[in-house]
């Protein structure tokens, strides 16, 4: 009866380690302007580049937004970081999804992306591990779908992703696996970065001050899970106000003070 | 409130004292108020008061092509539906979607495909949902500025936004921004959309008669009344993020 051991029972050490987009956000030229597509950013194309988010004209000689967003200029490179847009699955990403369909084969998840990924039974077991008494049969569960219903929630992770085929899920790794409780909220992906912070400190600052457990994943959906409800909603109202003010100045400090203010009118420790 | 049109159009489309019938110059435009990110669940959206004309525009995707034989293995597709309110125009419109409306679905797609990079998503498709609440003339062009608008808000990346704006001529003189009665008893009209990368024209459509001569005038005075037009789009972009960041200055210098 091992393999029915609850993978959740990880979530009260629940960390996030997704930060490697932060400096994107957060680099150290990074204007406040915030552009417009088609808008151009600069004429002097001998000493500058286009990076993320802008391209030559047809001349090559300009460089021109693609995205509404904020210009950063980055050694030579002049990019543009979006305000809005989607999210696209890439390998190694730790997401939620949602299970919306299962046949014997495989569950579909909305993961919030074009396309549905794709859950297959065999990665939702461990491999390797001793089944049942002194080895014994082969698993059942390795080949059909019931672990999972329709409606779950699952931590997932992305093991293969392109431009043609659907993404590829698992849930065997550390902290994945089903939700039992708390519950999901959903921002802009692109404003993601901001919610995690440089090196994490806008999470770590949310975590100590609200005593929730927060999962940020990349594709703009937050997992959390506080002591009792005035916790949970003061985090989500927190979280609405980073997405509505993401492309600001000092964010860390002034969501800080907003909690503490909040917490003192709302009468919560 | 939409102009009720007779059957019977006046005979002369200019005032005693040489303005147009609404009190406009002949090369003035129409006020326009523009405004993005207006509904809720869509991924973009934006809505347009052009005069008259009031437009509501909603952007989707990427995502799946429904039906499915309509993907494209190697790109994405670019789908416009545009629609008329039944209460839009003096008449009741019928519902259902007819060979106008068709026409000038196919006709936006046209126009904006250029300026995506539809290549990047394959087997996906972009949605724009056009609703013409209230129509008074060059809404196929209204409707262009405004489908662009909501692009770009939806965060879909593209070279440029688009605008587009009516020339016409009626009595014999050249005008821009034709409203709906000029449009109908008016001797010419010309829509024309341009992308502002490259500069390139991106729509042309005809009707009536003018020579060649006032037919490139006409285009030099689109470009100054599009350059206005494009300026009004820009603003309306920055403006929601903008705002914040004042409002957020503000509040510290006080501090």
């Amino acid at each position: 009866m091992e393999r029915e051991q609850d993978e959740s029972i990880e979530e009260s050490n629940t960390e996030n380690n997704e930060t490697e987009d932060v400096d994107e956000f957060e680099g150290d030229e990074t204007s406040r302007d915030v552009v417009v597509p088609g808008e151009v950013l600069s004429e002097d194309t001998t000493n500058f580049l286009p990076g993320r988010g802008t391209i030559f004209n047809k001349d090559r000689t300009k460089i021109i937004s693609l995205n509404i967003g904020l210009k950063q200029i980055q050694r030579n490179y002049i990019n543009v970081i979006p305000l809005r847009g989607f999210y696209t699955p890439r390998p190694g990403d730790k997401i939620i999804a949602l299970v919306t369909d299962k046949n014997p084969v495989k569950y579909r998840c909305d993961i919030n992306s074009k396309e549905e990924g794709i859950l297959k039974p065999k990665n939702t077991v461990k491999r390797g591990k001793p089944r049942g008494f002194r080895g014994g049969a082969p698993d059942r569960d390795d080949n059909s779908t019931e672990k999972y219903e329709i409606g779950d929630i699952l931590i997932v992770k992305v093991l293969s992703a392109d431009r043609l085929n659907s993404p590829e899920l698992t849930t065997v790794g550390k902290y994945l696996g089903k939700r039992r409780d708390g519950l999901v909220i959903s921002i802009d992906p692109p404003k993601i970065p901001r919610v995690i912070g440089r090196s994490g400190s806008m999470i770590k600052m949310l975590k100590n001050l609200t005593n929730c457990n927060i999962f940020v994943t990349q594709n703009g959906r937050i997992w959390l899970k506080g002591e009792n409800i005035s916790h949970e909603r003061l985090l989500i109202d927190a979280i609405r106000k980073i997405e509505k003010e993401a492309h600001t100045v000092g964010l860390t400090d002034r969501m800080s003070k907003y909690i503490e203010n909040e917490k003192m009118k709302r009468g919560i420790n | 409130m939409p102009l009720i049109i007779k059957d019977e159009y006046p005979e002369k489309l200019f005032r005693e004292d040489g303005k147009r019938l609404d009190g406009r110059d002949k090369h003035e435009l129409r006020p326009i108020k523009m405004e993005v990110g207006v509904l809720e669940n869509a991924d973009g959206s934006a809505y347009l008061e052009w005069g008259n004309n009031k437009i509501y525009a909603a952007v989707y995707g990427p995502r799946e092509v429904h039906p499915h034989h309509l993907a494209k293995p190697d790109r994405g597709i670019l789908r416009v539906f545009y629609r008329m309110a039944t209460f839009s125009v003096f008449d009741r419109k019928r519902p259902a979607p007819g060979r106008r409306e068709k026409e000038i679905s196919m006709v936006i797609t046209d126009c904006l495909e250029p300026v995506l990079f539809l290549e990047l998503y394959p087997g996906t498709s972009f949605e724009v949902f056009i609703n013409v609440m209230d129509a008074d003339g060059g809404t196929r062009c209204a409707c262009t500025t405004v489908a662009a608008l909501a692009l770009a808000d939806a965060g879909v990346p593209m070279k440029s936004l688009v605008t587009a704006v009516a020339m016409g001529k009626i009595d014999g003189e050249l005008i821009t921004d034709l409203s709906g009665i000029e449009d109908k008893a008016g001797e010419a009209d010309l829509p024309c959309a341009m992308t502002w990368f490259n500069e390139e024209l991106s729509l042309l459509q005809f009707d009536g008669k003018m020579d060649l001569e006032e037919f490139s005038k006409c285009l030099t005075l689109g470009k100054e009344a599009l350059t206005k037009i494009h300026e009004i789009q820009l603003d309306t972009l920055k403006k929601k993020y903008i705002e914040i960041q004042e409002e957020l200055k503000g509040g510290e210098n006080e501090q």
